[in-house]
């Protein structure tokens, strides 16, 4: 096999993409860190100009009475295109249609708004009641869900590995919340800062389904994507927060390769470093702080976290160490020397990453 | 002509890999002309991609090129598609 990381020589002209690129893989992050937040620029205002030119910026375009307090969703259908966002199918209050990837879709956009209201009183994922928008059935078979920087985007699955993306709620969530981190932190999405970014889309997605359930921290299932394995496939989830490498070890698949603490951290350059491989670290480090403390996740650990990702300390480039420490100072201001500093110190301590 | 492709990323982080030679197929043209417009749309380096978005790393008769999603062009997209379907 190939390998991605590795440097294949490189002859291309001297254009400042290439540049940036060369320097985004630097293992220094002095010069890795500002070219990758320069590229990342320049890739939402790429994808900008790609959604004004195809959808005449329908997409950017604020609803008219907008209310506060109440979400604002469109749900858009590519017909098995890659043209976005596609075709409006279903607009706020519109009762629901025939098709259930577009329900699935439009529950699982107010599921997840509803989540950061209610906990958190943050309306929308700018804070400011942005509206809420998903494409469906994008491309054929397509196995994937991302956020482009304006929107969610989910694929059919191709019924062999992977069926509908929509299908597991804790993943519409996990695409909202990159959204969000993009509004606040907007940590860098590569290497220890971009699996911190996958861990909180983690994080607030099993969030969303746990505060959609009812359920408390013990009876979660802590798994992530669980409703996203087509029967064939041996496993149960993408990812387990509870025990990360444990999720899936299937002939087609491989075996899920996530780390649950520091001792097995993986170096890698594929897979933007690694992001959705470490991230099992400061998962499980959520899992334990939220388990221990018991109750609503949503309550304390959640608040925790929701206030390292919204509170301004938290750089593009932050590593584990960094994340960590600003969840020990968050836990104190906002509980004091009580439990919830306890629970918190001891979970990092669990996974290896120092907080101090 | 050898086409390779490995697709990185995406939402579940799962790494996959595909190659087919086209020397012998009656669609051998059709491949190798689909097979250079996804090159020269390519990228020497690896874009910066979006969150869960797939990186292609595109390689035909050794020369590698890089896209990633939603940016890929309709030929890189078919190219990718089709090799990762058909090839082994």
């Amino acid at each position: 096999m190939t390998s991605f990381g590795g440097f294949q020589p490189v002859f291309c002209t001297i254009v400042p993409p290439h540049v940036l690129d060369k320097l985004a893989q630097n293992e220094d992050p002095r010069l890795a860190d500002p070219a990758r937040r320069t590229l990342q620029r320049d890739a939402s205002a790429r994808t900008r100009r790609h959604l004004a030119a195809v959808a005449g910026a329908a997409a950017l375009t604020p609803r008219a009475g907008a209310e506060a307090g109440k979400p604002h969703r469109t749900i858009y259908d590519a017909r098995n295109g890659t043209d976005l966002p596609g075709t409006k199918v279903r607009g706020e209050g519109d009762e629901p249609g025939s098709d259930a990837t577009v329900n699935r879709a439009y529950t699982g956009l107010g599921a997840t708004f509803e989540l950061f209201l209610s906990a958190y009183r943050r309306d929308s994922i700018d804070g400011s009641g942005l509206a809420l928008d998903a494409t469906v059935h994008y491309d054929r078979e397509y196995n994937n869900a991302f956020w482009d920087g304006e929107q969610m985007v989910f694929g059919d699955g191709d019924g062999e590995i992977f069926l509908d993306f929509t299908r597991s709620i804790d993943v519409i969530g996990h695409e909202l919340a990159h959204g969000v981190t993009q509004y606040t932190a907007n940590l860098t999405y590569y290497g220890q800062s971009g699996a911190l970014n996958e861990s909180l889309s983690d994080v607030f997605g099993s969030l969303v389904k746990q505060y959609s359930l009812g359920q408390s921290a013990a009876e979660a299932d802590w798994l992530i994507g669980a409703e996203l394995l087509a029967p064939r496939v041996t496993g149960k989830a993408l990812r387990s927060m509870k025990e990360p490498g444990t999720a899936y070890d299937d002939d087609v698949l491989g075996k899920d390769p996530q780390p649950a603490t520091m001792d097995d951290y993986v170096h890698t350059s594929r897979d933007n470093g690694g992001v959705h491989i470490n991230s099992g670290i400061p998962n499980h480090a959520f899992y334990r702080a939220a388990t221990v403390l018991g109750g609503n996740a949503w309550e304390r650990a959640g608040q925790v976290w929701y206030d390292v990702l919204t509170g301004g300390e938290l750089e593009q480039d932050a590593r584990f160490t960094d994340f960590a420490a600003l969840t020990v100072k968050a836990a104190r201001e906002r509980y004091g020397d009580g439990e919830e500093l306890d629970a918190v110190s001891k979970a990092w301590e669990h996974v290896g990453v120092r907080t101090a | 002509m050898r086409i390779q492709v490995t697709r990185t990323g995406g939402f579940a982080g799962i790494e996959r890999h595909a190659e087919l030679d086209t020397a012998g197929r009656p669609d051998a043209a059709e491949w190798q002309a689909l097979a250079e417009r996804a090159l020269a749309a390519g990228r020497g380096t690896p874009p910066a991609g979006v969150p869960d978005g797939f990186g292609y790393e595109i390689t035909v008769d050794g020369t590698t090129v890089y896209a990633a999603d939603p940016g890929l062009t309709e030929d890189q997209r078919a190219l990718v598609s089709r090799v990762l379907k058909e090839g082994a």
